[in-house]
């Protein structure tokens, strides 16, 4: 039985990255345009397809036209068009034709763009359908994306394969802090993906959710909260890791924002900068918690942007506690910082402990 | 004709010891209904004392130094706070989690994989016991020095156990510091350099701490391995001509591998630490009959473990890591 994968192409994804625009949301594309930008998406897709080794044992379901359809001839793979879509393509086409995919029993859905792209098929297929994520966008930041088209074909031979899925993040990213060559974003939301994270961009792992992960979690939240200290307000970052930390206590988590605990008390919920300078100045005692992104590592400058280097300053160093299950730990080749303050990044570079399990603690070099 | 795996993937010494030693362990087996005589257990020690240049006293044996390690922690790691590197031997990981209540273990990061020193020393404030394995084992590399271990033992209050399992092919160890520091003991085996893998004699060169937590740990060994030990012990030249072999062709491996575009860590073992972008590289070796180690559960993806076999095998492993790698280039 030949397994149906979804194929849906942003077509206007990366063009503004050869004529130095910082992407094609939006009026960008426009101006991309004026300027010569040359289609990515298409090479990217080609790429993809030409690279997919189990060719005969699946059979393509396409978005129309330049969205999928006109690039999936010559492959020898089964492919049907599903959806309509005109000659100038939308974020509502994406968003409509992955629904349509998921809602037509796709088991795999792979998509073709950017950062925007992911968020669109977050947006309408969420954890209904594991997703393949090929690089062509300007903005690749999320770690859903394989490193390269090529990797991605792999990605799909392995779930043809039968691999396991993995939970992966969603970035939102700061259009007009990108244009200004600064980086800020926060967790936007989780798309599953074959198990591979060596083939995901550098080198994210992802949050697994396999029966293991859940365990370890749940050690570690329980010795967080056994050693709070209820004077102390705990401002809790973003991430499954931090929710297993609330779980424990009875409380919600704000999955992708910054929720702060003081007496085992929610005291604040999905705070901005604001919002936490605010509490910073009512409480004396204060710990950040955080768990770095799977894979690449980084516990502060991606996904957690309301830890602005302000934030980080008052709280201090010492006042940082970092968490992560062992697996995820291991498979870093470091911890990374990028708080947009080079000058704090040093600061936090060395090595920190992680709380790795129940009275489990690993020494890990944070690097910027 | 089937074609024959290539174990690379054990660490084991690829020479099989002199027909003497196998003659030895057969003698042994001719007494399977048999325990093992103690007598021959305490002349094993003898041996051991002398080949480590140490009291016969402070010798303890054991099947395999994973049991040896996996009794120590069990016994010691109850009132003491477990301090380990990651990544390490396996076996000890996994017994640190079976047993002990409170762990810490100090990440080596690559490329260089270093010790910290001051890392280390600065998370031995409450009582503690470190387990090191020096040369490192997946990485190859040496982590401590003489300067280091004299800083360990004099600095603070842990129980300090190395384990030199690789001492043959590194030349460092500390063992002569034992009967001066009642909190330091070495582990080793006869698994490796003396190409006994198969019998599983171990031994700790033990301080008297550990002597004392230990008393009650008895161990008997099989008679063939016994008499193998025993036999190894009365003429280790072998060994040395063995293992100057292998470094021999662990460096030839690692030019090789390294002029070819590998990232490979310089190794003072058996075995080689190296780092590839091909994807499923374990299965893949095994797909053309050549075993070689998995790290994923202890390193970031890629890494594999290659131990040094012969020159024929060593060479077959080059050819095939091309082949595959070749193979994945071209998609």
């Amino acid at each position: 039985m030949k397994k149906v994968i979804g194929l849906i192409v942003n077509p206007v994804a990366g063009m503004g990255g050869s004529v130095g625009l910082k992407g094609t949301d939006g009026p960008m594309y426009e101006k991309a345009l004026e300027l010569g930008a040359k289609p990515v998406a298409a090479k990217r897709t080609k790429d993809l397809l030409s690279h997919i080794e189990r060719k005969d044992e699946i059979t393509l379901l396409v978005a129309p036209g330049n969205m999928g359809e006109k690039y999936v001839r010559g492959y020898d793979i089964a492919f049907t068009v599903i959806g309509t879509a005109g000659s100038e393509t939308s974020a509502e086409d994406t968003k409509r034709i992955s629904d349509e995919m998921a809602n037509s029993g796709v088991e795999l859905l792979i998509f073709v763009g950017g950062d925007g792209t992911a968020r669109d098929i977050c947006d309408a297929v969420n954890s209904r359908v594991p997703v393949v994520a090929v690089p062509a966008g300007v903005k690749v930041f999320s770690s859903v994306f394989a490193v390269s088209s090529r990797r991605a074909a792999e990605m799909v031979d392995a779930f043809v394969e039968g691999s396991d899925v993995s939970e992966e993040e969603v970035l939102d990213i700061d259009e007009d802090a990108f244009r200004e060559d600064r980086l800020a974003s926060r967790l936007y939301g989780h798309l599953l993906v074959p198990a591979v994270p060596r083939f995901l961009q550098p080198g994210k792992a992802g949050s697994s959710i396999s029966r293991s992960s859940v365990e370890s979690k749940k050690e570690i939240a329980a010795y967080v909260v056994e050693e709070m200290d209820a004077e102390t307000l705990y401002l809790l970052g973003p991430g499954t890791t931090l929710r297993a930390i609330t779980d424990e206590m009875a409380l919600p988590k704000t999955l992708l924002g910054v929720d702060a605990v003081f007496g085992k008390k929610l005291v604040g919920k999905d705070l901005n900068e604001k919002g936490i300078l605010g509490l910073l100045r009512e409480y004396e005692k204060r710990r950040i918690i955080v768990t770095p992104i799977g894979g690449n590592g980084f516990i502060f400058g991606r996904g957690s942007k309301q830890f602005t280097p302000e934030v980080i300053e008052q709280v201090g160093k010492a006042n940082i506690m970092v968490v992560g299950t062992r697996d995820k730990v291991s498979e870093l080749d470091c911890l990374r910082v990028d708080s947009g303050d080079l000058e704090l990044d040093e600061i936090l570079s060395g090595y920190v402990k992680v709380t790795v399990g129940y009275k489990e603690g690993m020494m890990v070099e944070v690097r910027c | 004709m089937l074609r024959e795996t290539i174990k690379l993937d054990m660490n084991e010494m690829p020479y099989l010891p002199p027909q003497e030693i196998i003659d030895a362990a057969q003698k042994g087996l001719s007494r399977l209904n048999r325990y093992s005589d103690p007598q021959d257990l305490e002349r094993l020690r003898e041996l051991l004392a002398d080949y480590s240049g140490v009291a016969k006293e402070s010798i303890i044996l054991s099947p395999g130094s994973d049991f040896l390690l996996r009794e120590v922690i069990h016994t010691l790691a109850k009132s003491r706070k477990v301090v380990m590197v990651s990544p390490s031997f396996f076996p000890t990981v996994q017994a640190a989690k079976d047993f002990a209540t409170e762990r810490l273990s100090i990440r080596l990061s690559p490329p260089r994989f270093d010790l910290n020193l001051d890392l280390l020393l600065n998370a031995l404030a409450e009582p503690s016991l470190v387990i090191i394995d020096n040369p490192n084992n997946p990485t190859g590399s040496t982590l401590l020095d003489r300067q280091a271990v004299e800083t360990l033992v004099d600095s603070t209050d842990a129980l300090l156990v190395i384990d030199e399992a690789y001492y043959e092919f590194s030349g460092v160890t500390f063992a002569d510091m034992v009967q001066n520091c009642p909190d330091l003991a070495i582990t080793r085996t006869m698994d490796k350099a003396f190409s006994l893998a198969g019998a599983r004699v171990a031994y700790a060169v033990a301080g008297k701490a550990f002597l004392d937590a230990l008393s009650s740990f008895y161990a008997l060994l099989p008679q063939s391995s016994l008499y193998a030990a025993m036999e190894a012990l009365k003429g280790p030249d072998y060994v040395r001509r063995n293992v100057q072999r292998v470094i021999e062709e662990r460096e030839r491996v690692w030019r090789t591998l390294n002029e070819l575009g590998a990232h490979v860590h310089q190794s003072t073992t058996n075995f080689l630490l190296m780092r590839t972008e091909i994807r499923d590289a374990v299965s893949k070796f095994r797909g053309i009959g050549i075993l070689v180690s998995d790290l994923s559960n202890q390193l970031p993806p890629g890494f594999i473990r290659v131990s040094i076999g012969t020159r024929e095998e060593n060479d077959a492993f080059i050819t095939g890591y091309l082949t595959i790698r070749e193979a994945y280039e071209l998609g």
